[in-house]
This record gives structure tokens, C-alpha cells and sequence, in this order.
């Protein structure tokens, strides 16, 4: 039998939570504030909690800017991460479908060295593949940074495959009766039955690239090319005296992820759970 | 319909050989169920014939042509799953057209065959519902139907009824046979239960680790086992199987010192060559003292309505097993004697085999 908590331990419970809370959102809650206040306001004595006037005007002032081509910046964002959730969506259901419900020769040998790959840390392969990239000479483009998604990715097909593990395996032989090939049985048999893992990987894989700064950093070239999570560091790194339209930046950036997680925050904390991240 | 060969088919998962060199003939029509304990190689060997194990070792053969290389979609068999395997995201409609639109069947002829076949089996008003919408037993009749619509040559059913309560197990297994005796399909059913067996199958094959113990019909199997295996895995509850040596007047000696004759007459055995005397718990009664041939202590009693059923310690031998009427007023602790009737018993020698009717005649 589990003990009821103590008004006074629930009391010290919620307080310290609260307390932690309040320390992650700070810089969050700093960011939208300033992002809606002109420099003077930003840096006033004392500080100011809550943006007087409300400076709606920052935001059309960012999108209207030359030196910050934000619009094109976020649809680039909105390329990159929407294509790479797609290809990692269907690469890493493929991979998964045959590591799980298919039986090969060394399956088990591949499966493992897959996942061995999860320990290489990125920097480590980074530059042959650049020099690769550089040969070929499609550095500059999209090419080396979404490319490498058609091969899946090693976390994602880890964590489908104990999904795909759990499919019925009479399913697919009543396909296979049926005279499905393995890939209908993979696209209309296996892949319905794992939506919710389908998509708590593909909102994993848009976080993930939304955010991703170093690849897009150095394989990309031009200004009009950058996603926002470059394109918002070469603007501050240019502009760093203009915090206000740094900070509407950040938040633009940042808000259709924030978003996307409030509206589909179960799915994240399933597949936090599911992978064992929590 | 066709006929079923497999000649000496085998089955390695790496180093462990699960089916053992089996041959066997499914005739045209005929319903052969595969029964034994888990894990002897029944589902895997009906696996094999659907082509969705390899053989590893020799041939399937299915209405005269060899598909051991085939894949099963070209095998013409259908089969039916211990969990019906019907896809979820589909209605029963889908789930039955699927075969029939892989095969490239033109749409009005597909939806004929799927009224036609929901006709039969009397799920039309099911079409629509997805399965998570229908019972266990309307999912059965589904799955049945998914199978019925292809006109396969071989019908396959892999513990079909298995996950269905008693009632519906019963229902569903007379529409099987009725299937059976419509469509005079070959069928091919895999079951562990022993009722099903006996009153479905034309003939039955008892598997053990991989081998065939015996194929015969339902009463062959259970009057004239070939082996004490199948001797004691047929029936419930289980046949007596009591040691004994042949003695120099042709009787048997009992662990426990009785000499009984059976009525098929005297043993041409060697005196003193030990032998395994089998008696079905219908043929033991109680009776007086002066009649007994065991006397024990009863150490369960189960009272079933129709029939009890005593298991009873053996002075001085094993344990053995009553089937008597059910208004018999035995209880656990009761000191009783036992007779047996000797007319259908079967007798095997030191190696396990029935020992022919000439040795034992």
C-alpha cells in the first residue's frame, strides 16, 4: 500500500518543481519579452516584466528586413526538416520493417552494427564525408544534408523496430498468402498498424533538424540558402547591438516548435518513454 | 481440390532439426488434422506446406506439382490463424477482396465472390465493420471467409478455434465440418485438442519431436495405438499404462503381482520379457474384494455429472485412472479394488511399439 503524502511534503514537492520550472522558462519567457520591446526598454533599470508598449511592429520590421531574409529563411527551415521527417519516416520504417519482421542471413549482425553507429560521434566522420561532399561539389546545396536521410538514421530505426516488433507476425504471412510482395505488405499491412510510431518519429526528426545548426553551417553557402537556425546566428552575429530584433527572431524561430510540442506533446512523452529517454 | 505430398521434408532453426523426415499423403478431399504436444513441429510442418517455412530437406507437393520452391501465394492453399490475422485498418469487405485483388481480379468479380462467399458463411451484414467492431467468433467466421473466397486447393487452419470459449469453439468447429463436407476441400488442421481431432478429422497424425507416431483414422488411433505415446497422449483422460512381464502361462505378471489374461489369449513373447499392458479408463470398474486386481487409495475424485473420474494409488504400483459413472459415491481417501476389463487392451513391448496382433493373440 502506497502512503498518502503529507500536505506539507506535496507543499515542498510542487514549490520545488515550480521553482525549476521557473529556472528553464526564464530565458524563454526573457526572449518573447524582449522580442515585443525596443533596446531602451530591453535594457531598462529596473527591468520590466511585461513589454509597455507592446511593440507589435517588431515582428513586421523583422519579416521586411534586407539583411535578414527571414521569410525565405523559414521556408528553407520548413523544406529541411519536413523533407528529412519524410525520408526518415519511410527510410527508417523500411530498415526497421527488415530488421523485424524479416528473416536473413545476418540480420542480427547488421541490426547490431547499425546501432554501433549510434556511438560514432558526428564530428568523427564529419569531414571525409565533407571532402566526399566537396568532390562530388554539391556542397552549397541541400543535397549532402538530406541526402544522407534516404539511408535512415540509426536512432530512429532502433527505436521502429521495437514497434515493429510487436505487429503480429500472422499479419504478414496472411499478405504473404494473400500474394502481397514485402513492400505492399511493408506499406499497407505494417505501416497503419504503427501510425503513432510513425509519427512521434517524424515530429522527433523535425525538432531535430528545425534546430540542427552545425551540418547547415558549413555546407551551406548563401544567405538565401540558410535555414533559420543559421540564418538567425549570422544576423546576431552581424547585428549583435540589435537585441530586439534578435530576440523577434529567436521567437519566430522558435515558436512553431513550441507549437507543434503543445499539440502533440503526448506523442513526445510517449516516444520518450518508448526509447527510455525518460 | 488437390492432393498434398510431402516426402521427407525436414526443418532446421540452425543447429535443432524440428521436423524430422516426414512423408505423408493428404488425399484429395480428405480432412487430416495434425495433433501432438506443444512444440512437436505441427504449426511449423503446416507452415512449411504454406510456403511460409523453407524446407530444407525434401519436397512439397500440392495437386501433383512441386511448390516446395514456391511462393505461397502460388501454392493455392488458404489459411486460417490461431488469432485470425484479419487486418485491423480493414473491413471485413477489404479483408476479404485483398487476396482477390492481388491476384488482379476485375472489381465486379471480386465483389461477387466477397457477397458470394459472405453468403455462405453468414456474414454479409459484417462486411462493413472493421474487426475490432466483431466478436471472437464473427472474427473467426471472417477469417474463414478470407480463406473460402480464393478457392484454394488446400484449405490450412492453424489452431483455429483456440481462442474462442467453449460454446463458440463448439459452433464454429460443426461449421468447419460442414465446410468440409460442402466444399469436399482438402483440409490440413493443426489443433492440440484431442475433441476436435477425433470428431473432425478423416484421418488424424499424431506428431511427436518432429516425427510422425501414427496416421490413421480417429478409431484406429484411439482402439489400436501404435506406440505409447500415442497411446498415452489420445484419449482423456489418458490410457493406463501398467508394466508387466509375460509369465511362463502366457498372462501378465503387474508391477504389483497380479497376473491378468487378456482376452485376445495367450503371448507367444518370451517368459520374462517385460512389456507395458494398456488399458483405457472406461475398461477399469470397482468391484468386490474378492474380484480385485489393484487396490489403492483414491487421491482424486472429480464428479463431472455424467461420469467421475478416480485416480487411484496402486498398492505397490502406479497410479491409475477410472472413468465411471457419475452417480458413483467415491471420495478422496477411500481405500477401493479394482478390476479390469481386458477386452480391448493393447499391449507394448520394451521399445514402446504395439506389439502385433500375432504376438499378442
Amino acid at each position: 500500500m502506497s502512503r498518502r503524502p503529507t500536505p506539507v511534503r506535496m507543499l515542498a514537492y510542487h514549490g520545488l518543481m515550480l521553482t525549476i520550472s521557473a529556472i528553464f522558462l526564464l530565458p524563454f519567457y526573457w526572449m518573447a519579452n524582449s522580442a515585443f520591446k525596443n533596446n531602451a526598454e530591453i535594457f531598462s533599470n529596473p527591468v520590466t516584466w511585461f513589454p509597455d508598449p507592446f511593440r507589435w511592429e517588431n515582428i513586421a520590421a523583422l519579416l521586411n528586413r534586407d539583411d535578414f531574409p527571414f521569410v525565405q529563411q523559414f521556408l528553407n527551415s520548413v523544406f529541411y526538416a519536413g523533407t528529412v521527417a519524410v525520408l526518415v519516416v519511410l527510410s527508417c520504417s523500411l530498415a526497421a520493417y527488415s530488421f523485424g519482421c524479416l528473416r536473413w542471413r545476418g540480420r542480427n549482425l547488421v541490426f547490431a552494427l547499425t546501432v554501433c553507429a549510434l556511438l560514432m560521434p558526428t564530428i568523427v566522420t564529419f569531414l571525409p564525408i565533407y571532402i566526399a561532399w566537396s568532390r562530388i561539389g554539391l556542397t552549397g546545396t541541400y543535397w549532402p544534408l538530406i541526402t544522407p536521410f534516404l539511408f535512415g538514421d540509426a536512432f530512429f530505426i532502433f527505436m521502429l523496430r521495437q514497434f515493429f516488433l510487436g505487429v503480429p507476425r500472422e499479419l504478414m504471412d496472411a499478405a504473404r498468402l494473400d500474394g502481397a510482395s514485402e513492400f505492399r505488405i511493408w506499406w499497407q499491412i505494417v505501416l497503419p498498424q504503427v501510425r503513432t510510431p510513425l509519427v512521434i518519429v517524424g515530429l522527433f526528426a523535425l525538432v531535430y533538424t528545425w534546430n540542427e545548426f552545425f551540418l547547415p553551417l558549413v555546407y551551406l553557402r548563401d544567405r538565401e540558402d540558410f535555414p533559420l537556425s543559421v540564418g538567425l546566428f549570422t544576423f546576431q552575429s552581424q547585428r549583435a547591438a540589435e537585441w530586439s530584433a534578435s530576440m523577434t527572431g529567436a521567437l519566430l524561430t522558435a515558436l512553431p516548435m513550441v507549437v507543434l510540442f503543445l499539440f502533440t506533446q503526448r506523442l513526445f512523452q510517449r516516444g520518450l518513454t518508448t526509447t527510455g529517454l525518460k | 481440390m488437390g492432393a498434398v505430398q510431402l516426402k521427407a521434408v525436414r526443418k532446421l532453426f540452425g543447429a535443432i532439426e524440428v521436423i524430422k523426415g516426414i512423408d505423408l499423403t493428404v488425399e484429395a478431399g480428405e480432412l487430416v488434422v495434425f495433433v501432438g504436444p506443444s512444440g512437436c513441429g505441427k504449426s511449423t510442418l503446416l507452415r512449411m506446406i504454406a510456403g511460409l517455412e523453407d524446407v530444407d530437406y525434401g519436397s512439397v507437393e500440392i495437386a501433383g506439382k512441386d511448390v516446395t520452391e514456391a511462393p505461397p501465394a502460388r501454392r493455392g492453399v488458404a489459411m486460417v490463424f490461431q488469432n485470425y490475422a484479419l487486418y485491423p485498418h480493414m473491413s471485413a469487405y477489404d479483408n476479404l477482396a485483398y487476396g482477390l485483388r492481388r491476384a488482379g481480379m476485375a472489381r465486379a468479380d471480386v465483389d461477387a465472390r466477397v457477397r458470394e462467399t459472405a453468403a455462405l458463411l453468414q456474414i454479409t451484414e459484417l462486411l462493413p465493420r472493421k474487426p475490432r467492431a466483431m466478436s471472437g467468433g464473427q472474427r473467426q467466421r471472417v477469417a474463414i471467409g478470407r480463406a473460402i473466397v480464393r478457392k484454394p486447393e488446400v484449405f490450412l487452419f492453424d489452431e483455429p478455434l483456440s481462442n474462442l470459449d467453449a460454446a463458440l469453439r463448439v459452433e464454429m468447429r460443426s461449421q468447419i465440418a460442414r465446410l468440409h463436407h460442402d466444399l469436399r476441400a482438402t483440409m490440413i488442421f493443426v489443433t492440440h485438442d484431442q475433441v476436435e481431432a477425433m470428431t473432425l478429422a478423416d484421418r488424424i497424425v499424431v506428431l511427436n519431436a518432429g516425427r510422425v507416431e501414427q496416421i490413421g483414422t480417429p478409431r484406429q488411433i484411439y482402439h489400436t495405438p501404435a506406440n505409447l505415446f500415442v497411446a498415452g497422449f489420445i484419449g482423456s483422460p489418458a490410457m493406463n499404462l501398467l508394466p508387466a512381464t509375460v509369465d511362463a502361462a502366457g498372462g501378465l505378471r503387474l508391477g504389483w503381482g497380479s497376473v491378468v489374461t487378456p482376452d485376445t489369449g495367450a503371448h507367444s513373447g518370451a517368459v520374462g520379457q517385460a512389456v507395458t499392458l494398456g488399458l483405457r479408463p472406461d475398461r477399469l470398474s470397482l468391484v468386490a474384494p474378492h474380484a480385485s486386481q489393484a487396490r489403492g487409495l483414491v487421491t482424486l475424485a472429480e464428479h463431472l455429472g455424467d461420469e467421475s473420474v478416480l485416480h487411484v494409488q496402486v498398492e505397490g504400483g502406479p497410479q491409475i485412472t477410472l472413468k465411471l459413472r457419475g452417480d458413483v459415491a467415491v471420495r478422496l481417501g477411500d481405500r477401493v479394488d479394482v478390476g479390469f476389463d481386458l477386452k480391448d487392451a493393447c499391449l507394448f513391448g520394451a521399445d514402446g511399439q504395439r506389439l502385433p496382433a500375432a504376438a499378442s493373440a
